[in-house]
């Protein structure tokens, strides 16, 4: 029984290492400058606009494209539940995409969607498009369209997997007894088979944000330079020429951390209170 | 004196964090059976666990064929513990899960071969070596198992509630097999059961663990017409129980009358256990009773009658069923009454 | 209504169609695609120079390649070594207990890499491990042994223990038992550890990009300049290149799922 705590200990070791050293190089302990231990970056940082900014625009795309790609996975699921066939067909196509790498994703993404790629080619050879500038911009945008899309493609599949995994496992039994006990097609649908794939999806939800969140090659390929997605501007001033400056990233590592930590903890909780409690 | 197959002596162990088995001592000799039986909970399958040495436990002494086997690991216990169902390893043959003591063991391949040729011949199973365990039927597992657990032929081998989880006529089978090899391979068997028809047939002796504790180790006979206790007796499933004093004199007082009971009884209230056979319908017998319905059992019809105020289960004796509602009369054996001061 | 049923599903499987084959087939146009200019919806003139490069063994890509295999490989099997306790010890644990583990060891998974990756050069760089291919490996294997970890504790949960017990009562000592019943019981769901670990790699940038330096040049380094400097074909040809894995991954993991399976017994 210990020895479980210890080796989870012992494989978020260096999470734990990252943001001890992180808060000793926030407060003036270590890191490029370290001269004794003051809060004045800690305060300088939280207090720059452009940090909020960043962490308000960060969470807002994470959560758009999650909150898309859980819409169309459920979307998925109920449309082509059946065992065989082309509902078979359209689960493995919609699953497909599950090991690409951030990167392929994003750099397609920039060949289909920026102002000279594909899509806009395909606008103009339409005539509806009289050049690279009537494209709408979505790449490099501060709306971040480009990146809430790129980011929902990349999650669909994952959350896919799981809404037609868990349709497929406690589904059918559960709606087959709810229509035995007399309830309709619609009532089915709202009390049983509507709560059954919210909880069990909630939790794969809140690791999906995470990974959005913290996601870096297709936020660097497609996010705008201003504001900067939290990733970026944490990579900006750690690389900063400015050694005074350089510091301030170890204060936005702990923003970064501590929403991952924030969501860990939900997505945990969640299971925790689907898995263990009755009711 | 012969060295037993397996010693028990003051045997503790825990079940997880609650208190577990107590102070537990037994013997049994080579080609032995030992049944121990014990209701579910009573801690059996601990008990075997603790000897195989797969659950920690604390003993004066725990000897198989003579070695003090308590500190050593499992492997080195010449002891075979094998689970309820049968584990066969999924990834491997027929013949290399019985071959298995023998590779671990580094017995040359033509040997080991010849050996497993033999293990399997003793379950009629020689023409399964290259089978996968998951196309065998359930009593061929069984078998394979027990193939298995005796090749290396270990001193002991325990076994753990071995036909709970088949059906009747696969349990004949699987008895028929787990009989064969103990007579081939002379081990000492271990056998955990909670059924007492299983135990009376296959136990040379019986141990009834109830409450953490052996309650009584006996031959089967002595056992099931001596219980020791009160709580043995109980156990052991007896349809009637009537409450009484034991006068001077060793005479028992209660609804039956004043019975005298040849044991010697320290005075007192007292409880009388007794078998249906114990109390008969006859002609003339020193009482009568309304009959208050027949019971039909298995192996014969009884009679349920009520006699001041207790109702109790009685033998017909060759009688004609009774009619229902009818006076018979009732004889009984003060011999086959099994009386225990009262709780 | 059932038309309008029928016919959303049919422009739902084209979507899904579209969406999973559209991005390769647009990466291999690409990948050969030369003087494509704007509006051309085609390429006016076809070359496979960077394949050509990629596979003589020749230019950036290729040495890239081989660092990132030789990197994941090495991720993979390490985290494979490193989560099978760690899986085995999680999958003991039961209640808070067991959620507790969970979320400690999803965390490396769910943080941040640039964050992971900035707080831990620091201490890299004092142990010599940064801009070095080990140093590299060891950060690769911080998210990659997590993840592992995670999957075998669902592989432990459903493992019968009692296996192996059998295995030491019929007279296996641990090394034997660990060796003749549980490893080979295992295979597959290491060959799917080791998969993962792998993949984890063989993606990882950030974690790369920090701890490596800019002298670790594996294969999404290149891509990542090479689409920054505007060079699209050869960008192209790398992410395909990116893909393999991943879709040999995908299909060996299909091909799994549909033989059928040896049940426990």
């Amino acid at each position: 029984m210990r020895w479980g705590l210890l080796a989870a200990a012992l494989v978020a070791s260096p999470v734990a290492a990252g943001v001890v050293y992180s808060a000793a190089a926030a407060t003036g302990l270590a890191g490029f400058d370290p001269r004794g231990f003051s809060t004045d970056r800690l305060s300088r940082v939280l207090g720059e606009p452009a940090v909020w900014e960043s962490l308000a625009w960060t969470v807002r795309t994470a959560s758009l494209a999650t909150l898309l790609a859980s819409a169309l996975a459920v979307l998925v699921a109920m449309t082509f539940r059946r065992g065989r066939g082309v509902d078979r067909l359209a689960r493995t196509l919609a699953v497909l995409p599950l090991p690409v790498p951030h990167l392929v994703a994003a750099t397609t993404a920039v060949l289909l969607l920026a102002q000279s790629g594909l899509l806009s080619r395909l606008g103009f050879a339409a005539g509806w498009l009289a050049g690279p500038a009537d494209m709408p911009p979505l790449v490099y945008d501060r709306g971040g369209l480009g990146l809430v899309l790129t980011l929902t493609w990349k999650e669909l599949p994952f959350l896919a997997l799981v809404a037609t995994t868990l349709l497929a496992t406690r589904g059918a039994a559960l709606e087959e007894t709810a229509r035995g006990l007399g309830a309709g097609p619609w009532d089915t649908f709202r009390l049983v088979t509507w709560p059954l794939l919210w909880r069990g999806l909630l939790p794969s939800i809140v690791a999906v944000f995470a990974f959005a969140a913290g996601s870096y090659e297709a936020a660097a390929m497609l996010a705008p330079s201003d504001p900067l997605a939290l990733p970026l501007l944490t990579l900006e001033r750690y690389t900063d020429p400015d050694l005074a400056r350089r510091g301030d990233a170890f204060v936005l590592v702990l923003v970064g951390l501590m929403l991952t930590g924030a969501a860990v903890g939900l997505h945990e909780w969640v299971r925790y209170r689907t898995t263990e409690l009755p009711g | 004196m012969s060295t037993a197959a397996l010693r028990i002596e003051r045997l503790s162990a825990p079940f997880g964090s609650a208190p577990g088995l107590e102070d537990l001592s037994f013997e049994v000799q080579s080609g032995e059976r030992f049944v121990l039986l014990g209701a579910s909970g009573a801690g059996k399958t601990t008990l075997l666990r603790a000897i195989a040495g797969l659950a920690p436990a604390a003993a004066r002494r725990m000897e198989v064929a003579g070695y003090d086997v308590a500190a050593l690991p499992p492997e080195r216990r010449d002891v075979v513990y094998l689970h309820q169902t049968p584990l066969l390893f999924p990834h491997l043959t027929v013949g290399r899960n019985v071959g298995f003591p023998l590779r671990v063991r580094k017995v040359p391949a033509a040997q080991a071969a010849k050996r497993v040729e033999e293990a399997l011949s003793a379950v009629h199973l020689e023409s399964f070596a290259d089978r996968m365990p998951h196309t065998l039927s359930g009593g061929q597992r069984h078998r394979v198992a027990l193939a298995r657990a005796i090749i290396a032929r270990p001193a002991v081998l325990l076994l753990d509630e071995p036909f709970a989880s088949l059906d009747p006529s696969l349990r004949q089978e699987v008895r028929e097999a787990v009989l064969t090899i103990q007579r081939e391979y002379g081990p000492a068997l271990v056998l955990v059961t909670h059924d007492l028809d299983e135990a009376g047939l296959l136990g040379d002796q019986v141990g009834v663990l109830l409450r953490r504790r052996l309650a009584q180790v006996d031959r089967p006979a002595q056992l099931f017409a001596r219980p020791t206790s009160l709580e043995v007796a109980r156990f052991l499933g007896m349809p009637n129980e009537v409450v009484g004093r034991i006068a001077e004199q060793g005479c028992f007082e209660s609804v039956l009358g004043v019975l005298r009971v040849s044991r010697t009884i320290a005075p007192g209230p007292s409880v009388a256990l007794f078998r249906p056979e114990a109390v008969r319908i006859c002609e003339r017998g020193f009482m009568a009773a309304p009959v208050v319905a027949l019971r039909h059992r298995v192996h014969q019809t009884t009679a349920i009658v009520e006699v001041g105020g207790t109702r109790l289960e009685v033998a017909l004796g060759g009688a004609r069923p009774p009619a229902a509602h009818s006076l018979v009369q009732l004889s009984i054996d003060p011999d086959q009454l099994m009386i225990f001061p009262a709780p | 209504m059932s038309s309008v049923l029928r016919a959303g599903r049919t422009a739902g499987l084209l979507c899904l169609g579209l969406s999973a084959l559209l991005p390769m087939l647009l990466l291999a146009i690409w990948s050969v695609g030369d003087s494509w200019f704007y509006p051309a919806l085609w390429p006016s003139r076809l070359t496979a120079e960077s394949w050509r490069a990629l596979l003589s063994g020749e230019g950036r890509l290729w040495a890239a390649a081989v660092t990132s295999m030789l990197l994941a490989a090495g991720t993979g099997a390490m985290a494979c070594i490193v989560a099978l306790p760690v899986g085995r010890a999680l999958a003991r644990l039961d209640g808070w207990r067991r959620h507790l583990g969970a979320a400690l060891t999803f965390l490396p998974v769910a943080a941040p890499p640039v964050a992971l990756a900035t707080g831990l050069q620091f201490s890299f760089l004092s142990l010599g491990l940064g801009g070095r291919p080990i140093g590299v490996l060891l950060a690769h294997a911080v998210p990659a042994v997590a993840y592992v970890s995670l999957y075998f504790t669902g592989v432990f949960a459903g493992f019968d223990a009692r296996v192996e017990e059998e295995a030491r009562s019929l007279g296996a000592s641990a090394g034997q038992t660990f060796w003749f019943i549980t490893l080979p019981l295992l295979r597959r769901p290491l060959a799917e550890g080791f998969a993962l670990g792998f993949l984890i790699s063989w993606s990882q940038m950030p974690l790369t990009l920090l701890i490596g330096g800019g002298a670790v040049r594996t294969l999404p380094i290149e891509v990542f300049a090479f689409v920054e400097a505007g060079q699209d074909r050869i960008a192209a040809t790398g992410a395909l290149v990116l893909l393999v894995p991943a879709l040999v991954a995908l299909a060996a993991a299909r091909l799994a799922a549909s033989r059928t399976e040896v049940a426990a017994v």
